[in-house]
């Protein structure tokens, strides 16, 4: 007899957590030794502390790169959590005797290395690269979920889940939850002994946890005062710990921890080495009846939940339908032996008397009521790394709390001064909050999400959809290694991200990035990057983008208090290359020309909205592309299009250029291609121009049979994207040339093709366009 | 067991293994029944009592059928939902035969189904000689269900017209029936229930009210998930049936069942098993029944004609008629024959070949 008491559990059992209170209310210990690790003690004050509300998390993570990171949740039904609480009600020491979570750093980094380095041998041998999915180190660690698969099998249930609910959750007492527990856990440890299944690790942990329990006792407290809380796993292994026997040294790696807030959803998510979690929400109603002693509670709040929950989702669900489904869950649970509904029970019976049988019909009422939208809390400035505190500071300061929370909302910026405002501060608090979102978003903190804007609002609102998840919590952990506050870990990504691009447009979006965040320095040092880089050679379509991001900044500089003065230079710089090589980038094929419209047009509009560029070099240039014949004539016909919109080009000028570019000399394919591009921009203007629709009818009119066939495939082209009210304009143009009525014509135009017409149109796609 | 009729109902068919069942009963039994649900449980889903092996009944699904018997258990009445051959019937005869031991309480629902058949007629040559009385009643299986405490079977509830199927919605919430000819109340007997069985996909059935729905506990029986559960079912039911039909062929090899099972599935899915081509579906159900009995059919013809053994001809003969039947399928049974079974190499040429004679 060891004389040490040792209380198996499930880590998240609410049974486990109810009856361990119950068992240390019994016992009395002067110590309580629960399995988490050891260097964690230093959380306990702050998880005991009142404005604490689980779930959270302990979050372990390295201080180098690549970060490892591990997460030790709690919810308010974890045993060792209750266990926690119940040793600073009473006065009791608490100590945690895993293995420090430096050691399990270390041993998850050298598994991880492990696997990377047996897929490259497997690639060396044979070179079809085997597909190894991402494995989780977590759910790998500890134990083989292959004995849970075995436990699976053989249970009447089917299922490791319900077995495990069936016989542990719904003990009637304490000591049959005792004795069960620490024989499932022999149990399995036996199994997976059979089994050959490896437990290295396993045996680690136990040698370390054995010294901490042998220590406590050298430390002069009597055996039969001490409770151990593990694993039921582990109960079995740590009964010898009287044995002495050496502790080998630990590998660590260097590491910091910190609380965070969980949520249900993200507990629902880890299944983890067997103790999953798959409903926390219907856990927590499971430990609500244990503390009301009416043992039936769950089956009935979970009932009458999800068939709340169907009815807020407009499917009706009675009263009649909840008793009859109650009914159902107990007959079925009797039939395995239980006198309580476990979860599979409540669900097959809610699903055939509320969903009539199909489980879609009440799938969402039961996902809600089983997972839950909660989310812990953390009273401020607990142990969280300084860029937490730093986000949570300004979260508070931005009056951003209230979106923290696990259903989306919508936040709608103004970034204009608040000229009703009180002080400056709070004039200017949307910009500000724009700043910080901005951050994030830099930082790749899933905290908050721009959404495309209006563009009657562009220059000065913003929409962003906020969302909090434990995601974003641990990217923002993470964050710690790139600085101590938002700001500086922003700073250091945009810096990052300048140093390793190659292209200019990337480093542009980072100047962008540094002017939307508000951070001066940042984006200076940006544009020095940018500038170095503006110097080499850039092809048309990477100066295109930069300019459309520079002169966003500078259009939108001024609403973000922005000093842009050093933008504006490089701008020049890159809009005279652009003017200079415009021309010769216009040689190409039909493919590219697609992109090179697209940059024009980016020019075009960079240089409409910035006065500082001469507008001169631009025009000439179009004017260059638009009348020399050897370019891609689609790009010609848009330059010209860009220049009858900016009003540069006169109705002479684009009837002779009709005629010339469509005169029966050209070649269909290239007349044709031109007037796409001409109808790339600006159509209504177009339209209203009675005279170009004469010159192409002239042109159509003095084609032959297999010349208008070629125009035909490209002209069909050209018109394929109008609207059919943009196709009545152009019949009521046609009409007038031909003195039709012009409904009429719009009628031909609209309607869809018969049969016949159609099988000469397919039959065009065959025709050789080669003379 | 006599071996003169036909088909034998399965509490007769079973009688050793629900014998056995009910003499090594140690659960409690609700009221009415004759062995505990978990017993009815063994029974359909098979394993062992003592030394007897129970055959499984009904191959997959366990889960339903436990939630099927835990409504029985409850008193509500249960409603078998599901394509044409997923094993309503089947399922329903079994359940009454393990509960009851007698599987011949049934209604079978049609278009001309009327009230009366549901509740109880008259004998009318003794109603006009003697005037109402208990002895000119003609009672419905309904009706007997209740004054046994057993359970009756409504098969194809939704070929029914909606009024006659309303008339189970007094029966089901009152628990009891009324004679008002002899001013006389019948109330049910603790154990009664009753099992519907209705139909998704058929033409020419009759929507159930919603009134009627919700005296229901509903369950719906899916169509096998895998081919291998698929062919379990096909290979389980062909042995039961040729033992009692005396069919003189031998037992189709598991390679014939498998292409069976993949050419059903394949066309009621509309695509192949590997999911990398479409198919058209044929207007057929195409269900696991019907590839028990095209099986069984291949196995007469064989027994009959041939020489014992399943030859492709067999199989396509059957296939032929239980794919085709309207034109149209022909079209889309044609398009699965040269696009998909021809390219499938040399083990499927053979049944290639008869399909192809029989549609030239």
């Amino acid at each position: 007899m060891s004389g040490v008491n040792f209380f198996g559990i499930r880590h998240l059992s609410p049974a486990g957590a109810f009856y361990l209170r119950q068992y240390l209310d019994e016992i009395k210990p002067a110590l309580v030794i629960i399995e988490v690790p050891s260097d964690f003690e230093d959380a306990v004050s702050d998880i005991l502390r009142s404005e604490t509300a689980p779930p959270f998390a302990i979050l372990a993570y390295t201080q180098s790169v690549p970060i490892r990171t591990i997460l030790y949740p709690f919810a308010e039904y974890s045993p060792e959590y209750q266990a926690i609480k119940w040793c600073s009600e009473n006065g009791v020491s608490v100590q945690f005797m895993d293995l420090p979570s430096e050691t399990f750093l270390a041993l998850s980094d050298e598994r991880i290395r492990e696997a990377e380095r047996e897929i490259d041998e497997n690639n060396e041998q044979d070179d079809s690269p085997k597909e190894q999915d991402g494995q989780d180190p977590e759910t790998t660690a500890g134990q083989n979920p292959d004995v849970y698969e075995l436990i699976s099998e053989k249970s009447a249930d089917g299922s490791h889940e319900t077995f495990w609910e069936r016989t542990l959750e719904h003990c009637a007492n304490a000591e049959a939850y005792h004795e069960g527990a620490n024989l499932f856990g022999a149990n399995i440890r036996e199994l997976s002994e059979k089994n050959g299944i490896d437990e290295k690790e396993t045996a680690l942990r136990e040698i370390y946890m054995r010294s901490v329990i042998r220590n406590a006792v050298k430390s002069g407290i009597s055996p039969e005062k001490i409770v151990v809380v593990t694993g039921a796993y582990h109960v079995e292994g740590l009964k010898t710990w009287e044995t002495d026997e050496d502790v080998p040294t630990f590998p660590k790696l260097p590491s910091l921890h910190t609380l965070m807030p969980y949520s249900y959803y993200r507990l629902s998510t880890r299944s983890g080495y067997g103790a999953g979690n798959k409903a926390p929400a219907y856990y927590e109603l499971i430990w609500e009846g244990l503390n009301k002693g009416d043992r039936l509670f769950a089956a009935n709040a979970y009932l009458s939940k999800t068939a709340e929950k169907t009815r807020e989702n407009g499917n009706a669900a009675s009263s009649a339908q909840v008793i009859e489904a109650l009914r159902l869950a107990g007959a079925l649970a009797k039939m395995h032996g239980g006198n309580i509904p476990t979860l599979s029970d409540l669900r097959d019976a809610a699903t055939t008397c509320i969903g009539e049988g199909s489980f879609a019909a009440v799938s969402v009422a039961c996902a809600d009521t089983e997972i839950g939208t909660k989310i812990g809390k953390l009273p401020e400035g607990v142990s969280r790394t300084s860029i937490q505190d730093d986000f949570y500071r300004l979260m508070k300061e931005l009056r951003l709390e209230k979106y923290r929370s696990v259903t989306a909302q919508n936040l709608r910026l103004d970034l204009r001064e608040n000229i009703r405002a009180s002080s400056e501060k709070s004039a200017f608090l949307d910009l500000e909050r724009s700043y910080f979102l901005h951050k994030l978003r830099v930082l790749g903190i899933g905290f908050a999400v721009l959404l495309p804007s209006r563009q009657d609002s562009a220059t000065w609102a913003e929409e962003w959809q906020l969302c909090w998840t434990p995601e974003a919590e641990i990217v923002l952990v993470e964050s710690a290694l790139k600085g101590d506050t938002v700001e500086l870990a922003a700073a250091f990504q945009i810096k990052e991200t300048v140093e390793h691009s190659a292209d200019v447009s990337v480093i542009a979006q980072a100047v962008e990035d540094a002017f939307c965040c508000g951070m001066s320095k940042a984006a200076s040092y940006a544009v020095s990057a940018l500038q170095a880089a503006a110097a080499d050679n850039i092809p048309f379509n990477e100066i295109a983008k930069t300019m459309f991001r520079l002169s966003n900044i500078i259009s939108y500089g001024d609403i973000r208090k922005a000093d842009c003065s050093a933008v504006e230079p490089i701008l020049k710089q890159l809009y005279y290359r652009a003017c200079l090589i415009m021309s010769s980038s216009c040689v190409c094929n039909d493919d590219a020309s697609q992109e090179m419209s697209n940059a024009m047009n980016m020019i075009n509009s960079a240089e409409l909205a910035q006065d500082f560029l001469e507008t001169e070099k631009w025009i000439k240039a179009l004017r260059e592309v638009s009348s020399r014949d050897d370019l891609n004539t689609r790009l010609s016909g848009f330059a010209a299009a860009i220049l009858l919109e900016r009003n540069e080009m006169t109705n002479d000028e684009l009837k002779t250029e009709v005629s010339r570019r469509l005169s029966k000399g050209v070649p269909a394919d290239l007349g044709a291609g031109w007037f796409e591009g001409l109808m790339l921009k600006n159509r209504y203007g177009l339209i209203a121009r009675l005279s170009l629709w004469e010159s192409l009818d002239n042109y159509l009119g003095s084609l032959d049979d297999d010349e208008f066939k070629r125009a035909l495939v490209f002209l069909r082209r050209a018109f394929a994207d109008f609207s059919s009210g943009e196709k009545d304009s152009v019949a009521e143009n046609l009409g007038e040339i031909w003195g039709l009525n012009g409904a009429q014509v719009s009628e031909v135009l609209n309607s869809t093709l018969d049969a016949a017409s159609q099988e000469i149109i397919d039959g065009l796609s065959d025709f050789d366009f080669d003379i | 067991m006599d071996n003169s009729i036909l088909r034998l109902p399965a509490e007769q068919l079973f009688e050793e293994e629900l014998n056995a069942l009910i003499k090594a009963e140690k659960d409690p039994i609700p009221e009415g029944w004759r062995m505990s649900p978990k017993s009815v449980k063994t029974y359909i889903c098979g394993g062992k009592v003592g030394k007897t092996v129970i055959t499984p009944k009904y191959i997959g699904h366990e889960r339903l059928v436990e939630i099927a018997i835990a409504t029985l258990v409850t008193d509500r009445a249960l409603l078998l939902i599901g394509e044409p051959g997923t094993a309503k019937s089947w399922l329903s005869e079994h359940l009454t035969a393990a509960i009851n031991g007698n599987s011949s309480r049934v209604i079978q629902g049609t278009a001309g189904t009327t009230e009366e058949q549901i509740r109880y007629s008259w004998n009318y040559a003794m109603l006009i000689a003697n005037g109402p009385s208990e002895q000119a009643m003609l009672k419905s299986p309904v009706f007997t269900a209740m004054e046994d405490g057993a359970i009756a079977r409504v098969e194809e509830i939704s070929r029914c017209a909606s009024e006659v199927q309303d008339t189970l919605i007094s029966l089901l919430s009152e628990k009891r029936i009324s004679v008002p000819e002899l001013s006389l109340e019948v109330p049910a007997k603790k154990g009664f229930s009753i099992i519907a069985t209705a139909n998704t996909r058929d033409k020419g059935v009759n929507d159930m009210s919603a009134a009627l729905k919700r005296r229901f506990n509903i369950v719906v029986l899916p169509a096998p998930e895998t081919l291998e559960e698929e062919m379990n079912i096909v290979k389980t039911r062909v042995e039961q049936l040729s033992e009692s039909l005396d069919l003189n062929a031998s037992l189709p090899k598991d390679k014939v069942i498998e292409k069976i099972c993949t050419i059903f599935r394949e066309l009621r899915g509309g695509e192949t098993l590997d999911k990398k081509q479409k198919l058209k579906a044929p207007a057929g159900v195409l269900s696991t029944a019907e590839a028990i009995s095209l099986l069984c059919n291949s196995m007469a013809l064989a027994g009959s004609f041939g020489n014992g053994d399943i030859s492709d001809d067999d199989i396509a003969a059957g296939l032929q008629g239980a794919v085709v039947k309207d034109d149209k399928d022909t079209v889309a049974w044609k398009e699965y024959l040269e696009n998909i079974m021809k390219k499938r190499g040399s083990e499927w040429s053979g049944l290639y070949r008869a399909c192809r004679e029989l549609n030239e």
